[in-house]
């Protein structure tokens, strides 16, 4: 068990480096007040922008290739053809193998379907996995406001925040392979608002949009992200594949002034536990696979701390596993 | 921070977890009471031709679409949630638009990622089409003959979509002796007539027939799959042959309502 938290905890099972002291924060180094020196370096919308009009983009571009007939992203995104190569929905593809192996079916999926997988795991590996989820998935795009309402809705009302252990996912993760395999049917495809309302916006919106609309609904007015954050297995099979990915956020230290803004904005704040002053364990860290590449922390941090970087290889948790041994082993020997 | 996470940490995952598997074995057994209710055989919505069996369609088919936009005259179409767990899966509404065969090339199959939509059988029976002309012509095949056509015909039989049967004669015109005398289809949709190379408006032509044999005449498949039989006293009806492969087209174009002819799905029949 405890190896299973110290592989999702990472870098943060380590010793923390001792604290920065004052003279040491950047504003302090200019000689300017906290206040002053965030007025010196406003906030930017850059990759917010470029993202949403990434993600309308490409939504609208296979809206666009059905209804004029344009041929150049023909399908869904449970499984699509761009520009004739084909690229398959990884979860879909995944439940699809876990039954079809069990059937006996595995033998006629096509060779596109194949090349679809891997096409697509290949190209998030790149980009760094959850990049989906911000850059292409419609349904965070309506979460992402859904988010924005929720937490102005409890401001107003003064209510706690209800948070679940985000670890859940993964069981969902298992759980839905699980189910597939035992009933033979694509059950998480049934409930799925990714491919619901992909279909939805291409094909028109039928009886099970309704479900869509209700998720929203409950992440508004009751848990905060509940299905991106607790249950959504395909952004969990992109986090694996973000984990390996060689791009993620990096972090530099001597930079930041712990103010910890970008952890107010980030979607998922978890993954930037490090920005807390004291908490860092390394002078460089990068974003674990549950990043979404969302950018809305480099806008919004002052000092340039945070920026979309290469990772190491020792910093991503499979390769971890030893950098970490070494590590502690050096911590170890300085005392 | 930093340390190792602290009990609490393991509590709340163990919670989190046990409301996991409540849920997810809800969800299952949900998906396993309405797998019945979900198969053809209940909700009787023809599938597109060359479908392999139900039992495996339900989790063979991903849900993407690419078959509904192959489709050049549009017969395709995802069911929703009203058709249970086979939501988002492809159909054909015969009534609307059937089916006629006129991509060619089975595009729909082709064109299927995962397989649920099976290529293979209509391009092993296109190969063997065309093995059979060469022994038949000896290695040589004349210019006059056109392989592709033969070929495409030998896919057309393999699609077993299901089997036309007549609902009630007593609906059919032919079965008391009237003729039909106006457009062709109510609505609009597409139809390319055997024989001929360009696609129909079926409601912008007008036809006139003594004896109403619109089935019969615009069978893609022709007359190894539909006959008009005359049965006495100026009376006919369409007799369904073996070579049936159920795509609709005769009761798409059947003038009467409610239809005199409509197709079976190939799970319904068995």
């Amino acid at each position: 068990m405890s190896f299973i938290f110290d592989w999702l905890t990472g870098d943060k099972s380590l010793k923390p480096l001792p604290p920065k002291k004052k003279e040491d924060l950047p504003y302090v180094k200019e000689g300017l007040k906290f206040n002053e020196w965030k007025e010196k370096n406003p906030n930017t919308h850059k990759w917010r922008n470029r993202r949403w009009a990434f993600l309308i983009f490409i939504n609208l571009l296979f809206i666009v290739s059905y209804h004029m007939g344009l041929g150049i992203l023909e399908g869904s995104l449970s499984g699509s053809r761009l520009l004739g190569i084909y690229l398959m929905d990884p979860y879909n593809s995944s439940q699809e193998l876990v039954i079809s192996s069990k059937t006996g079916f595995i033998s006629h999926l096509t060779t596109n379907f194949w090349i679809g997988f891997f096409v697509i795991l290949s190209f998030y590996w790149l980009v760094g996995g959850r990049a989906f989820c911000s850059w292409v998935c419609p349904y965070h795009f309506f979460a992402e406001w859904g988010e924005k309402v929720h937490d102005y809705i409890l401001k107003k009302r003064k209510i706690r925040e209800k948070t679940y252990d985000i670890t859940v996912k993964y069981v969902f993760w298992i759980g839905f392979l699980v189910v597939a395999f035992l009933t033979q049917q694509l059950v998480f495809e049934d409930l799925n608002p990714v491919g619901i309302l992909s279909r939805s916006l291409i094909y028109g919106p039928g009886l099970a949009t309704i479900w869509v609309a209700l998720l929203l609904a409950y992440e508004i007015f009751g848990i905060k992200r509940f299905w991106c954050r607790y249950v959504c297995p395909i952004g969990v099979t992109y986090s694996f594949v973000g984990d390996l990915s060689p791009l993620s956020v990096k972090f530099e230290l001597d930079k930041c002034a712990h103010c910890r803004d970008c952890q107010d904005v980030c979607l998922v704040p978890h993954e930037l536990w490090f920005v807390k002053k004291g908490a860092a364990t390394r002078e460089v860290h990068f974003t674990g696979g549950d990043c979404t590449k969302c950018g809305l922390c480099i806008d919004v941090c002052y000092s340039g701390a945070l920026s979309f970087g290469l990772k190491d290889w020792t910093t991503n948790r499979w390769g971890y596993k030893i950098a970490t041994k070494m590590l502690k082993g050096k911590q170890a020997e300085q005392g | 921070m930093g340390g190792k996470p602290t009990t609490t940490n393991r509590r709340q995952f163990l919670k989190a977890t046990a409301t996991a598997i409540v849920s997810l074995t809800v969800v299952g057994s949900a998906a396993y009471y309405l797998r019945d209710k979900s198969s053809v055989q209940k909700t009787g919505i023809l599938r597109p031709p060359g479908s392999v069996d139900e039992e495996d369609f339900l989790y063979a088919c991903i849900k993407c679409g690419l078959c509904v936009q192959i489709c050049p005259v549009h017969a395709i179409k995802l069911a929703d949630w009203d058709a249970f767990l086979s939501y988002g899966t492809p159909y054909i509404d015969a009534n609307v638009q059937a089916c006629d065969f006129s991509c060619d090339a089975i595009q729909c199959a082709e064109t299927c990622p995962t397989g649920a939509i099976d290529f293979q059988i209509f391009r092993r029976a296109g190969d063997r089409a065309y093995e059979q002309l060469l022994k038949q012509y000896g290695g040589q095949i004349p210019p006059d003959v056109n392989p592709f056509e033969i070929q495409i015909m030998a896919m057309r039989r393999v699609a077993n979509m299901g089997k036309a049967v007549i609902t009630d004669p007593q609906q059919c015109l032919a079965y008391h002796g009237k003729g039909y005398s106006g457009p062709l289809g109510k609505h609009h949709a597409l139809l390319r007539p055997p024989g001929s190379k360009e696609r129909i408006d079926i409601a912008e032509v007008h036809v006139e027939r003594e004896i109403c044999d619109l089935c019969v005449a615009y069978c893609p498949l022709g007359s190894e799959a539909i006959e008009l039989k005359e049965i006495g006293n100026g009376k006919y009806l369409p007799e369904i042959k073996d070579g049936c492969v159920g795509c609709g087209v005769c009761q798409m174009l059947c003038p009467t309502d409610p239809k005199a002819i409509v197709v079976e799905p190939r799970e319904k029949l068995a």
